[in-house]
């Protein structure tokens, strides 16, 4: 019995005897500051291994590890990463049906040459029946001028057959060409050079089936990839397409520990402990717990300032909010809602800035209600946006003025967002022949103006966006019913198929200007992305032209144009784009980043830049470790 | 008995098939794909999804599928469709975590079930009894995650003690006594706050039959006795009460390895819940397929040892 009383009192007793003591023995440990910055996600990464991840946590991390032969300065400019120096050009083929036209038609252009200084024509030469023309410039503009010329002077050159559906035939090749030169003082984390082998081989792999690389559309427009020397590649398209030269942002994959094996086995042998080029290696991954980098002291730019990284999974958002505070993890990215509660904390850095996300409401543009312009407009002008990102986002956002957001760097700021006006929507939906019916709903040749407005399941945002539309649409006379399904089912049974009338959707899209697959007018079959059935032929032309340009003047032309068309056009209502809020410990990090001369080191506070606040990540130092001190 | 545990693994075979079945298809059919890429990506070209879906054979009819996903979990080869690695590494990487948390969560959710339950039932219409039995209705009612929530901002705000993860980071431990105590801090305390519903309907239901043994022929024979009244409650009362606990105890195998969701994701600790329910978010079927089919193992195989002990424990009970 005794034992049994024991035994009852006994195992309680100790329980909670040593839950005390741990509880004083965690209370008294004291946070010793390493040479390390922690950073808090919510997901776990999937896998290190760049030509196979899609998820935001796996790129974050990889990115530490990792290069790309091109990668963004902190302006958006395309810099070199990898490569040393690149050059584009464009071999230019004409194709006759013997030798003698296609020299003829060589003599021809050289006595043009003198009249045309503006052509950027490096060489001309002849093969057998072509005529090899190199441009210092890719693009169709200035060889469609030289077919016109030789044309005219009696030359006739052989038609090439369309590419792909939706290509013209031409009387040339247009073919661009990226020549890369690569930096000679690059080493893989265990030691191996890194050459020109490393980057075929990527290429390679991004485009072998059994790796199933979600990069690899990127790729397809590739004719050839060749490498002549360890450090050059020349990588040769089919046709011109201007946002190829973002995908060398692709980081390079070491030919020397993958060439051999399977791309099935890479799963055990490389995508959990990688080896790179980049400023930290791999260290050690606990699964769901954290990813440990440590410094790579052979870095190519040189050793980083901090001996490790390391990445928590922390899946709770409070508790990653609570991580932060008690400075398990050095960064928080806040919630509009909170931002409130820090902004004016002395303790904090702030960084704020527009996403690169905005959300809208996309309309059907099948249903016969929605073609008409006026009453797009209508619904648009009716909507208070400033409204919405006051409730919905606490001001933390800025109303959207189109497909681009403001921090890209082909953002049109001279778009004016449409003010909200309900009196001059409801005489723009009078005008378009919908009356008030006896019911308050507007009503034309019996039928209502009223339609549903789907959003999908656990995104507070966009309840809250159909809810205010539902009511600022109702004060019009237009009727909104609501309804909201869980994401897969609101894709599979209404987006995909194209049978809905409205939706609350948000795109977020990275620098990347090509929108042709959501907005051109081919894009509209099931499962692809222009669901709205959006078919502007204007906006066709500008989407093809902007694929084919090159210069950064042209194509800030172009998706002005295109910005301000669609944006005319109302397809969607363009809502707004949240603003993103990151906070640190004050001062808890500066950084010393490498200058543009060799040799010098730039020193600064974190501070925002176009490429955000977190650019250059690699080279953040705490002050407590001061760069060239102790090391 | 022999023949008994025969039949009765033959009988689960066939269930286990069934439940194979009706786990994949429910998983298949649900709404969403496994798309490690999300759904509308202007960046995905329909070659891509193609040869994504032939890696996993998601192109195949779904008996197909199902054929595939069996043979592969029986010659261990099954992948995730996540990370491309065996279901069967990334489980057993859980497992001892798991079913540390599980284990002490148990445990501690018996003992103090046990204590609560007697002294409830002793002092039967006392106010101690009406003061615990508010406590216990107050754990059943309250949701875990708002109890959760509360303990955690109380420890951090209020001490600034770190709780997450399997132990903390950013410290230099003194010894190894104070890490192994770190240890068991990160592992105690959610284990405590898991227990804490456990223990309210343990003691909630070992009260009521505590009090219905009370009221036996058998205790009255044993008070007229002369017995004192601690030795009549342990020695005779608790041992009647606690045999359904006893035959209970085989549901504890399938315990041992389910998951507690909300506190692993608030504690950002690795376990088996986590683990499920990212699989069901991310549609990853071979992992939710695999998952399936070792929990009904487990639960079969928990039904036959509680049957077992059952007989073994109470005459009443044949085996045929």
């Amino acid at each position: 019995m005794r034992s049994i009383r024991l035994f009852l009192y006994g195992v309680p007793a100790a329980l909670i005897l040593l839950l005390i003591t741990a509880f004083v023995n965690a209370s008294f440990l004291s946070l010793a500051k390493k040479n390390e910055m922690s950073i808090g996600t919510i997901g776990e990464p999937s896998t290190l291994n760049p030509i196979q991840q899609a998820d935001s946590a796996s790129g974050q991390v990889a990115g530490f590890m990792f290069n790309g032969l091109l990668k963004y300065n902190q302006n958006l400019e395309v810099v070199g990463d990898l490569a040393a120096t690149w050059d584009l050009s464009q071999e230019t083929t004409f194709h006759f049906a013997n030798a003698s036209d296609a020299n003829n038609a060589k003599s021809v252009l050289e006595s043009l040459l003198p009249n045309y200084p503006s052509w950027p024509i490096t060489g001309i030469k002849t093969v057998t029946n072509d005529l090899l023309i190199t441009l210092s410039e890719p693009g169709l503009v200035d060889s469609q001028e030289i077919s016109t010329h030789i044309y005219y002077s009696g030359c006739n050159p052989l038609p090439f057959p369309a590419l792909e559906k939706g290509d013209k035939e031409r009387p040339f090749k247009a073919e661009p060409i990226i020549r890369f030169t690569l930096r000679k003082d690059v080493r893989w984390h265990d030691g191996a050079p890194f050459t020109s082998a490393d980057v075929a081989f990527t290429y390679h792999a991004i485009m072998d089936e059994r790796v199933a690389s979600p990069s690899s559309s990127d790729f397809e427009l590739v004719s050839s990839l060749e490498t002549h020397d360890p450090y050059s590649v020349v990588v040769r398209y089919k046709k011109p397409f201007s946002p190829a030269l973002l995908s060398w942002m692709q980081s390079i994959l070491p030919a020397h520990l993958l060439e051999k094996v399977e791309p099935a086995k890479w799963a055990e042998i490389y995508n959990r402990h990688p080896v790179g080029t980049g400023p930290f290696k791999f260290g050690n991954w606990k699964t769901n717990e954290y990813i440990r980098l440590v410094k790579n002291s052979d870095y190519f730019r040189g050793s980083p300032w901090l001996d490790s990284v390391v990445f928590r999974v922390l899946p709770d958002p409070l508790t990653l909010q609570l991580a932060f505070q008690t400075k398990q993890v050095d960064f928080w990215a806040v919630d509009p809602w909170a931002v409130q509660g820090v902004e004016n904390d002395k303790r904090f850095d702030l960084f704020s800035s527009a996403g690169n996300m905005y959300n809208y409401i996309g309309w059907n543009l099948e249903r016969p209600m929605f073609q008409d312009l006026r009453v797009r407009k209508a619904l648009a002008e009716a909507v208070n946006i400033p409204q919405m990102i006051k409730y919905i986002l606490y001001g933390r956002g800025v109303q959207s003025t189109g497909i681009f957001t403001p921090k890209m760097w082909f953002f049109d700021p001279k778009v004016e967002p449409l003010p909200y006006n309900p009196k001059a929507a409801a005489t723009l939906l009078d005008e378009a022949g919908w009356k008030i019916g006896p019911d308050g709903i507007r009503m034309k040749d019996g039928k209502r103006l009223s339609f549903t407005l789907l959003a999908n399941n656990g995104n507070d945002v966009r309840r809250d966006i159909a809810t205010l539309v539902q009511d600022d649409l109702r004060k019009i006379g237009v009727e909104v019913k609501v309804e909201i399904y869980e994401w897969s089912v609101l894709l599979k049974r209404f987006v995909n198929k194209g049978e809905f009338d409205a939706i609350v959707l948000g795109w977020g899209l990275g620098n990347d200007y090509d929108q042709y697959a959501i907005w051109h007018s081919s894009k509209t079959h099931p499962e692809e992305l222009n669901f709205v059935h959006y078919k502007n032929p204007e906006v066709d032309h500008l989407l093809t032209d902007l694929r084919q340009e090159y210069s950064r003047p042209e194509i800030l032309k172009l998706t002005a144009k295109l910005q301000q068309t669609i944006y005319a056009d109302q397809p969607y209502i363009f809502l707004f784009v949240p603003e993103g809020t990151s906070v640190m410990w004050k001062n808890s990090y500066r950084i010393r980043r490498p200058g543009s001369k060799p040799g010098e080191w730039i020193d600064s506070p974190v501070t925002m830049t176009k490429a955000g606040w977190n650019y250059d990540m690699e080279w953040f130092y705490r002050p407590e470790y001061p760069p060239g001190g102790k090391r | 008995m022999i023949s008994f545990i025969i039949r009765r693994l033959a009988l689960s075979v066939v269930l286990l098939f069934i439940i194979s079945i009706i786990s994949f298809f429910i998983v298949t059919l649900t709404p969403g794909s496994p798309y490690p890429w999300g759904e509308l990506n202007p960046k995905i070209s329909a070659e891509v999804k193609a040869n994504f879906r032939k890696k996993f054979h998601l192109d195949r009819p779904l008996h197909e599928q199902y054929a595939f996903i069996m043979r592969d979990l029986f010659t261990g080869s099954l992948r995730s469709i996540k990370d491309d690695r065996p279901v069967i590494s990334r489980i057993l990487e859980r497992l001892p975590a798991t079913v540390a948390l599980n284990l002490t969560s148990i445990v501690i959710s018996l003992a103090f079930g046990t204590l609560l339950g007697v002294t409830a039932a002793r002092y039967s219409g006392h106010w101690q009894d009406a003061v615990g039995s508010f406590i216990a209705f107050l754990f059943i009612a309250l949701p875990g995650f708002w109890i959760t929530y509360v303990v955690v901002i109380a420890l951090v705000k209020g001490f600034g003690v770190p709780i997450l993860g399997t132990h903390s980071y950013g410290i230099d431990f003194p010894n190894a006594l104070a890490s192994g105590l770190d240890t068991l801090w990160h592992l105690l305390l959610p284990a405590t706050i898991l227990a804490l519903g456990g223990i309210a309907s343990q003691s909630r239901y070992l009260r009521a039959t505590m009090i219905e043994s009370l009221r036996e022929d058998y205790i009255r024979t044993a008070r007229s006795k002369g017995l004192s009244e601690d030795f009549i409650l342990y020695k005779h009362a608790l041992r009647n009460s606690i045999r359904p606990i006893i035959a209970g105890i085989g549901m504890v195998l399938p315990a041992l390895i389910g998951g507690a969701v909300v506190i692993e994701t608030i504690f950002a600790y690795p376990g088996m819940g986590r683990l499920g329910y990212e699989a069901v978010l991310e549609r990853d079927y071979p992992m939710l397929v695999a998952l399936n089919f070792v929990v009904a193992a487990l639960v079969l195989l928990g039904n036959l040892i509680s049957d077992l002990l059952s007989a073994a424990v109470d005459p009443r009970v044949r085996l045929e």
